[in-house]
């Protein structure tokens, strides 16, 4: 049952994906390319690029793109719900007791604790694509100049990677 | 995203408080699951309680699932095409790009220091490299954590 495996792969991800965002790749990565060969390792960074160029939660983006492209839009819609229904009942129940654990010892320091985990899965999701996307001279290029320009102008993620698409479409 | 939904809950239509708002984005971002989604659970349920949080919840994650599955139908039948090839042979480095930078912004406010380093560089290096899924780092780090912090409250 391929739709059951997919509801409940993205259900994990959205019960273990902390910190948000990039932290959630190294996770999304794990489920969906080495435990369950849904998308290549090229697929995956496709998709990264895909959820960054749209307005959106990047779980959520993967989450409706791979249940789409895997299963149509039954798909899409039982992965998506997969990967919040973990928020849903979590969230429900911090949001109605937060007040009295925020100021619990242990309660702030499972997330400081979280906090820096999560450092190192984006150091993670990093590292794996790095080995799978700079392979070529070209790359090389394109990844120096994008680091340079981001770190330096804080360019907007999106012009980013739309100038790299002018680019790639004109000597890629 | 955060100071969008910032702008419209407190200040253009005052839901809730800017406090609120911030314990709220506080557990948002502590609880897992995207942070928009789990902020938009808690002010949807502080404005109108089960019925708030799901039209919160839907507000959020519809403009993101229609957009990417448009998306999805056109990249389907147009990845094999030269020119969308050539597009994403400059995107992917470029992305790797985007996801290196934030993470030197991200040690600071993380409390990144000498002394606790060598926690997220092994994180990285099981997950990264020996493909060691999360989920066993997490629960250790989660039940560490609680046990440590309960120690801490004893003394």
């Amino acid at each position: 049952m391929i739709y059951l495996e997919m509801w409940f792969t993205f259900m994990k991800i959205g019960l273990f994906s902390f910190g948000g965002g990039y932290a959630i790749l190294a996770m999304i990565r794990q489920e969906v390319v080495v435990k369950h060969p849904w998308l290549s390792a090229s697929q995956f960074v496709d998709i990264v690029a895909i959820s960054q160029m749209t307005p959106g939660p990047i779980a959520i983006n993967a989450a409706t793109f791979i249940g789409y492209q895997k299963a149509g839009i039954l798909g899409a819609v039982l992965c998506t719900l997969g990967v919040i229904t973990p928020s849903l009942l979590i969230m429900l129940i911090v949001t109605i007791t937060y007040l009295k654990l925020k100021n619990q010892a242990w309660f702030k320091n499972v997330f400081s604790k979280l906090r820096l985990l999560s450092l190192g899965l984006i150091a993670a999701a990093l590292i794996m694509l790095f080995g799978s996307v700079i392979a070529d001279l070209f790359s090389i290029i394109v990844f120096t100049l994008s680091l340079s320009v981001t770190w330096k102008y804080k360019l907007n993620p999106f012009y980013l990677l739309l100038v790299a698409a002018g680019v790639g479409m004109l000597l890629g | 995203m955060i100071p969008l939904i910032k702008q419209e809950v407190c200040k253009k239509r005052s839901w809730i408080s800017e406090d609120e708002f911030l314990d709220g984005l506080a557990a948002a971002q502590s609880c897992p699951g995207p942070i928009a989604v789990n902020l938009s659970i808690y002010i949807g349920y502080h404005i109108r309680k089960g019925k708030g949080m799901a039209v919160a919840v839907l507000g959020t994650v519809l403009p993101s699932f229609i957009s990417i599955i448009l998306i999805a139908m056109l990249f389907t039948r147009f990845a094999e095409a030269s020119l969308v090839r050539k597009a994403f042979h400059a995107l992917r480095p470029a992305v790797v790009a985007l996801i290196a930078v934030p993470l030197y912004q991200m040690s600071r406010t993380a409390g990144l220091k000498p002394g606790n380093f060598w926690f997220p560089l092994g994180i990285a290096v099981l997950v990264g490299f020996l493909n060691v899924s999360p989920v066993y780092l997490i629960v250790i780090t989660i039940v560490y954590a609680i046990w440590q912090g309960l120690r801490m409250a004893r003394k």
